[in-house]
């Protein structure tokens, strides 16, 4: 899948910018703050409807202006547009697809898919299990909207679940234990779903990871995510072994008014040559590691989705030597469509393939090609 | 802008109606303004008699214009069967098939933690009565696939069992007529899942 071109009406700081770009890789240059990421930002806000920075769309609104929109014109086997309109005064966020506009956006999600590589993947790799279970939620509901499904209905269960846990704490009766065992039974029945999601996702990624590893990024080390969903690993296992411990720890759970167990607490570990990454790794093989997920995401999601993803890079380059950050982006090349921000591209000079490369400059919001 | 007053207090009471908003409000008062005084007293006519005339039904909570609705008392229908649905609009739908012949009742809601609706805010206790008076083998239960459906469903099959009634559901599935290519894919995983065989 390739992303012809691009407008942005009053995002951020692009009053009207339209682009037209190479199907290779695009370098986009420019210092801090002129808005260079903006630009991925709206390539993303086309793909998912959603920033990937954590802001409001109302904050993506041009200073002094009322609504923003975004055009981008997609091509696959046949052309797609996507038009996104945002109005701070009704707080709606519009979607078109092809001028018809869509009401949810989960019908988007994994049509047009992307992968991003920033600054903000060491969490990934180094903050809480939570950053981990993020990460591989959003690779697998990309590949797979049923995932998703069950992931939305199962976050709306553990809210119920709550909230009735709490009432059951200020007001205690027979009748509300009656209540919460339903709702337990059906945490169990979605929770298992996702569970042997995540059971075959990760046994599947690993070969991924492990060829990204070892091709991109030229490493001899063996990457491994483990996961375990409460001590098994075997999907047969699942449902036994959460009803086991959901029933061990009830009262905690209700003394608690909290979901204590349950794949919204799982755990996912990175390992390299049987170390933890969290525990052991270097800065270096951190950065090699949030590298190499997000290359085996991308294959991952071209093998599922039977469409190739566009790479988002942000401001990584920095962070490589010039040896591999060549590296990188010729194999970017031969894969697909990437978009790579840059501050300062005179490092560079030698990546560019003026045949098919193109590069942007971005100053306060206006952009030029060279 | 100054509007006269009973304008006002039609575009108010309007408005409180679902779907409706200040725009549209406005545009059925100015509407009802401009119509001819005998159709304005006939759909006042009918809104009260909507309120005053219909009433639920002791037995199913159904709608209806008499104390018992015209399901429950038809001696044709089957009364070893009842279907547990949300809301009386429901009854209308599954009516409209034509292929269910037997009893109604209407729950009035699901289970809702988050709105603070439990068991005790809903038509429950009234069908345990009726299984234990009425000769009732089976509950088929119809409530909406979603979150608050399905646990409630739940809820509902573990009491009514325990009760030694049969409990079944509502098959899901595909749409009749609908390209299987068309569904989504979540339906299409339920119509897997609950598949039959021929």
């Amino acid at each position: 899948m390739v992303l012809k071109s691009i407008s942005l009406i009053n995002f951020r700081l692009h009053k009207n910018s339209s682009l037209n770009f190479s199907e290779k890789i695009n370098f986009i240059v420019g210092g801090n703050g002129q808005g260079k990421t903006t630009l991925l930002e709206a390539i993303y806000y086309l793909t998912t409807t959603k920033s990937f920075v954590a802001t409001t769309d109302a904050d993506a609104v041009r200073f002094g202006e009322r609504s923003f929109e975004l055009n981008g014109e997609f091509k696959n086997q046949t052309e797609n547009k996507i038009r996104i309109f945002y109005s701070k005064e009704t707080g709606k966020k519009q979607i078109f697809l092809n001028k018809k506009q869509i009401v949810k956006s989960s019908a988007i999600i994994g049509k047009f898919p992307v992968v991003t590589l920033t600054q903000a993947d060491h969490y990934i790799t180094k903050g809480y299990p939570e950053e981990r279970r993020k990460f591989v939620n959003s690779v697998i509901s990309q590949a797979s909207s049923t995932y998703l499904n069950y992931l939305i209905e199962y976050n709306r269960i553990l809210r119920q679940r709550s909230s009735l846990m709490q009432r059951i704490k200020e007001n205690y009766s027979e009748k509300l234990l009656n209540e919460f065992d339903a709702w337990t039974e059906y945490l169990i029945s979605n929770g298992v779903e996702i569970v042997k999601h995540r059971l075959s996702f990760v046994k599947e990624f690993n070969e991924y990871l492990k060829e990204a590893y070892a091709n991109i990024m030229l490493q001899e080390e063996i990457p491994i995510i483990k996961y375990k969903f409460l001590e098994t690993s075997d999907e047969k296992n699942a449902e036994e072994f959460f009803r086991k411990e959901l029933r061990a720890r009830r009262d905690d759970e209700l003394r608690r008014a909290a979901n204590l167990v349950g794949p919204h607490r799982d755990e996912f570990r990175f390992y390299f040559n049987n170390l933890e990454l969290r525990k052991f790794g270097s800065q270096g093989q951190h950065k090699t590691f949030q590298i190499a997920l997000r290359f085996a995401q991308f294959f991952y999601l071209k093998d599922k989705l039977n469409k190739t993803p566009i790479f988002l890079m942000d401001d990584i380059f920095g962070e490589l030597d010039a040896f591999r950050s060549t590296k990188i982006s010729e194999y970017l090349g031969k894969i697909g469509q990437a978009f790579i921000t840059l501050t300062d591209f005179s490092n560079y000079e030698e990546i560019l393939n003026a045949e098919n490369d193109k590069l942007i400059k971005v100053e306060n919001g206006e952009c030029v090609y060279e | 802008m100054q509007i006269a007053e009973p304008l006002q207090i039609a575009i108010d009471e309007l408005s409180k109606l679902p779907s409706i908003g200040k725009k549209s409000a406005l545009r059925l008062a100015l509407f009802l303004l401009k119509s001819q005084p005998d159709e304005v007293d006939n759909l006042v006519k009918a809104i009260l008699d909507l309120k005053r005339k219909i009433k639920f039904c002791k037995i199913c909570g159904n709608i209806s214009v008499e104390d018992e609705c015209e399901i429950c008392s038809n001696p044709k229908r089957d009364r070893k069967i009842i279907c547990v649905v949300e809301e009386a609009s429901d009854i209308i739908a599954i009516e409209k098939t034509n292929e269910y012949n037997g009893l109604y009742h209407v729950l009035g809601g699901v289970l809702d933690p988050l709105k603070g609706v439990g068991i005790e805010s809903l038509n429950f206790a009234s069908l345990l009565t009726r299984i234990e008076n009425e000769e009732v083998k089976e509950i088929l239960l119809a409530l909406n696939p979603d979150a608050e459906g399905e646990a409630t469903s739940i809820y509902l099959a573990r009491q009514l069992k325990a009760r030694g009634v049969k409990v079944s559901r509502i098959a899901r599935g595909l749409p009749i007529g609908g390209d299987l290519e068309f569904a989504d894919e979540a339906t299409i995983g339920r119509a897997l899942i609950n598949r039959t065989e021929l």
